[in-house]
């Protein structure tokens, strides 16, 4: 029983990180409808942003913002002169772009950082607990604060600012949203901010969990999360959360308890085909 | 028309617009003094959404000038005409369907909260439009569609705008309910001396309310004049009135 509750929350830890990368990508296609694959990239260039801020402050904090920052300058870059100039062609255009974009950057960083794993041995600055014999690491209470932080910040601009209120109603109709006095371009720009930089957050997240950052720790992320937004319901954030959460769960659960004999990376597209047979407007989607 | 140019509240001229090899609108010209009310009447696939988003800068322009209040707005983005008083109520009413009916009202304010404060203005709308008063928290996608077409114009209009562009606000709208919202678009020109263009198949409603009137036929302006001489033609009249 014991076990079980600490795989619980490894689990939960895991879906917090899978959701904090996802959001990225269902708000990006919320509002452009395009499959942000290069978004994976931002993900490993955060971790790689913060590992070295880290080494060269030690300050984690400093990590955090620098990482942070830069992601969403990336972010910004890919959507002006990536997406943006590529809008007018068929979705499957962009989506090329993005993967050639996240292969590039992989190999961007294999030259600059080496093709090798590097460790981030730093202590995120959360207390432990111990309740009722079970364990929790600073590091999952690290997880599961600034993942609850970082959701609770993104629900209350979406749904109690006017900032928020522009991003919904350009994500539902881009061209009336600009016709209603919304600059719409500037909200998507700013969509691209708020993803990446949250997805900077994640990257650090899991270089500190596993103690490892290399150039193409986000292949897997990069496909993983686009099954979660299938799964999710396209363009729905809550829904990608949602998602993501039971996948962490579901995977350490089913995989790393129960020993189900299955590759571990596999359950989230297992979830992608049933969902597409069985429910195709995803867990929470509506259909728009 | 003989008018000194300088000085009309809307002015397009020479307005040609292409869809890829597909020319839809082919050198227009036409005006609009302040507080009037016209028409652009013509069949389907005449160009006259064409017109109307090119005006709203939904659509971008090949070659011509529009000349806003002696400003030339051919090159201006949506967003800053709407901040500059230009506002649409476009076809089959695209109100925001995730979002209440007072956010969508929200919306239509944005960017301009300094100029109108966003409770009055949505208090008289709520005069004129009372359903939407009581469906305030619903969201927009559960209205029906004449409800949803009064929101349009209510969204369009809570920012106070000194000109309205309205797109086939009859399609759809049982023949009652088009009679009430053209009676609520003639009292916004006659009491608050709203400039409006409205561009409709529906022709003998809208000449009715009508100062002048064009009629536009594959793209190009065909005829002009009074509403009434337009009411009176015997083309008009077989074509598009069906007398």
């Amino acid at each position: 029983m014991q076990g079980l509750i600490e795989q619980l929350l490894n689990g939960i830890a895991m879906g917090s990180i899978y959701a904090l990368v996802t959001l990225g990508l269902a708000l990006v296609y919320g509002i452009m409808r395009i499959l942000h694959v290069a978004h994976a990239a931002v993900y490993t260039v955060g971790a790689y942003a913060g590992l070295y801020i880290f080494h060269g402050t030690g300050n984690l904090f400093l990590a955090f913002i620098g990482a942070m920052v830069l992601c969403a300058i990336m972010g910004i870059i890919i959507e002006r002169f990536l997406y943006y100039p590529l809008m007018k062609y068929p979705p499957f255009v962009p989506l090329i772009g993005s993967i050639t974009v996240l292969l590039a950057i992989e190999e961007v960083c294999r030259l600059v950082a080496g093709p090798y794993i590097i460790t981030f041995p730093a202590k995120l600055p959360f207390p432990e607990a111990h309740i009722g014999g079970i364990f929790i690491s600073s590091t999952l209470m690290a997880v599961y604060c600034i993942t609850a932080s970082v959701l609770f910040i993104l629900w209350y601009i979406t749904t109690k600012t006017s900032l928020g209120l522009a991003m919904r109603a350009t994500s539902q109709d881009i061209s009336m949203a600009s016709a209603t006095g919304i600059n719409s371009h500037m909200i998507v720009s700013i969509t691209f901010i708020i993803g990446s930089a949250i997805a900077a957050i994640a990257g650090i997240l899991v270089g500190i969990y596993y103690n490892q950052v290399y150039p193409t720790m986000g292949t897997v992320p990069a496909y993983k999360t686009l099954a979660l937004i299938v799964v999710g319901g396209l363009g729905s954030v809550p829904g990608a959360v949602v998602a993501s959460l039971l996948l962490g769960i579901g995977e350490t659960i089913l995989i790393g308890y129960a020993n189900i004999p299955l590759p571990r990376d596999a359950l989230a597209f297992i979830a992608m085909i049933g969902v597409l047979m069985w429910r195709s407007e995803g867990i929470m989607g509506s259909s728009r | 028309m003989g008018k000194e140019r300088d000085n009309m509240f809307l002015d397009v001229k020479g307005l040609s617009i292409s869809y890829g090899d597909i020319r839809a609108v082919q050198n227009v010209n036409f005006y609009m003094e302040k507080g009037e009310l016209i028409s652009i009447i013509g069949a389907n696939g005449a160009g006259k959404t064409t017109i109307i988003n090119s005006l709203m800068g939904l659509v971008p322009v090949q070659s011509g000038t529009i000349i806003f209040k002696g400003q030339d707005i051919t090159k201006m983005p949506a967003h800053k005409r709407a901040r500059i008083g230009i506002r649409i109520v476009p076809e089959r009413s695209r109100v925001f369907p995730r979002l209440t009916v007072y956010e969508n009202l929200l919306t239509g304010m944005y960017g301009m909260k300094n100029k109108v404060s966003p409770e009055k203005s949505i208090l008289q709308l709520y005069e004129i439009f009372p359903i939407l008063k009581e469906r305030k928290n619903q969201l927009a996608s559960t209205l029906s569609g004449g409800e949803q077409q009064q929101l349009a114009i209510a969204r369009a209009l809570v920012s106070e705008p000194e000109l309205l562009l309205v797109d086939e606000v009859s399609t759809g709208l049982m023949p009652k309910l088009t009679q009430e919202v053209f009676s609520v678009l003639e009292t916004l020109n006659k009491e608050h001396q709203l400039t409006i263009l409205l561009v409709e198949q529906n022709a003998f409603v809208s000449l009715e309310i009508s100062t002048r009137g064009y009629v536009l036929e594959t793209g190009q302006c065909v005829l002009e004049g009074p509403a009434t001489f337009l009411m009176d033609n015997t083309r008009i009249k077989e074509v598009y009135l069906g007398h």
